[in-house]
């Protein structure tokens, strides 16, 4: 009996020993990052122009070599005045969607990003005009517009990049190309501009964002980096040509 | 393998760079006046047609007349008094003077950030009163007075 196994166990491995030069591949160690970050352009906006306070923190999880889960909230506190009114709007907001990094795993390492993040914006502010004047041909009329709450719904593209300067710490930035949904008010008094998404007088927005942010390596995964050579066709004497085709793939 | 490095001089500097993109100035370039656009007609051929003299002024303005002795204008553009909810014109079409009163609620409307607010008016139906000294009647094609160069009454005369 014991023969028998040593015989079965001495086949598997010669077999195992003979296709093994045919499945041999490029695999990478793959981190995968839980990342907390800050937007550093806010705070320091903030110090020359105190009429803008915004402060935005995000927290992601990659699920894979390519896609990172996100939510990010902030607190936007925005005056704005010129000649003819002034605008007051304070709120919150949240965004959350997924980030695709377009840099094969070879060239990222988990430590580079360069991609785009595809999100869905949700906002409550309040906004109110303390005072505006309009002439014409009659003369000045004042007036103003009092609080009122609303909630505002916005989808956002975000191409940007990213790259780690010290270990487990990156900056990067990204612009935010926004399409606006709902403001939440009347069509004649929409918000000139509410939290998350920017200038709300209009259908679209565009901001740029600066960020700090720490990652934490919660996982590793093996990241194909290149496929195992296809079996050769009894027919074709070169192996070589197709197994040097690079692609990616995942096995965890 | 290759280290990817993107550079990262680079990387500041088109950071830098967009930062600067950022900075456009803004400037108010729409139609901030909703005024009501009165079109002429000649009442005996129901056709567009330019007096040969038209004045307008409100009343109690009449040192500041929108309109002066002026030639060849078929459609005259009438400012309300956000202020108030009703104002009246003096029309002095071919030195004959009539008046015309509006009645209207007034509302604010956002224009845009670089132009700040104006004032929409909405005509209160069956208000519009005037005297028939040369005009023959009016009509009311829209009574929503905004921004946009839409005609919203018919003066005949």
């Amino acid at each position: 009996m014991r023969r028998i196994y040593a015989y079965i166990i001495s086949v598997l491995f010669t077999h195992f020993s003979m296709i093994s030069p045919l499945v041999a591949q490029d695999t990478i160690d793959f981190p995968l990052k839980l990342k907390i970050g800050l937007e550093v352009s806010g705070p320091v906006e903030y110090y020359t122009n105190k009429n803008i306070l915004k402060t935005e923190g995000f927290i992601s999880a990659d699920l894979d070599e390519k896609r990172t889960v996100i939510l990010s909230a902030g607190f936007v506190n925005y005056k704005y005045s010129q000649y003819n009114y002034d605008y007051l709007n304070k709120g919150y907001f949240l965004r959350t969607g997924v980030d695709f990094n377009l840099l094969n795993p070879e060239k990222s390492q988990g430590r580079y990003w360069a991609g785009i993040g595809f999100h869905y914006g949700l906002s409550r502010f309040t906004s109110e005009t303390p005072s505006f004047s309009q002439d014409n041909y009659w003369g000045t009329t004042a007036s103003s517009i009092p609080t009122r709450s609303s909630w505002g719904h916005f989808l956002e593209a975000t191409p940007g990049i990213k790259t780690e300067i010290f270990k487990n710490v990156s900056i990067g930035w990204a612009i935010s190309l926004r399409i606006l949904l709902y403001t939440g008010t009347a069509k004649d008094l929409r918000p000139i501009y509410f939290p998350g998404y920017g200038s709300g007088g209009k259908k679209t927005s565009t901001e740029i964002s600066y960020w700090l942010t720490w990652n934490i390596p919660f996982k590793k995964i093996m990241v194909i980096t290149r496929k195992p050579a296809p079996e050769e066709s009894d027919d074709s004497g070169d192996n070589g040509s197709a197994a040097s085709q690079p692609a990616t793939g995942i096995r965890q | 393998m290759r280290k990817f490095v993107p550079g990262r001089i680079y990387f500041f500097l088109s950071g830098v760079m967009l930062l600067c993109l950022s900075c456009a100035p803004q400037t108010c370039y729409e139609n901030t006046d909703a005024m009501v656009n009165a079109s002429l007609y000649l009442n005996s051929s129901g056709k567009l047609k330019a007096p040969d003299s038209l004045t307008v002024y409100g009343v109690n303005m009449e040192t500041n007349k929108l309109v002066d002795k002026i030639k060849g204008v078929t459609v005259v553009n009438l400012p309300l008094d956000a202020a108030a909810t009703s104002c009246t014109y003096v029309i002095r079409i071919n030195d004959i003077n009539d008046t015309i009163r509006f009645v209207y609620d007034s509302s604010p409307h956002l224009v845009s950030k670089e132009c700040g607010y104006t004032f929409y008016h909405n005509l209160v139906p069956d208000s519009l009163t005037y005297t028939k000294h040369k005009i023959v009647s009016i009509s009311v094609s829209k009574s929503s007075i905004t921004t946009t160069n839409e005609e919203n009454i018919r003066i005949y005369y």
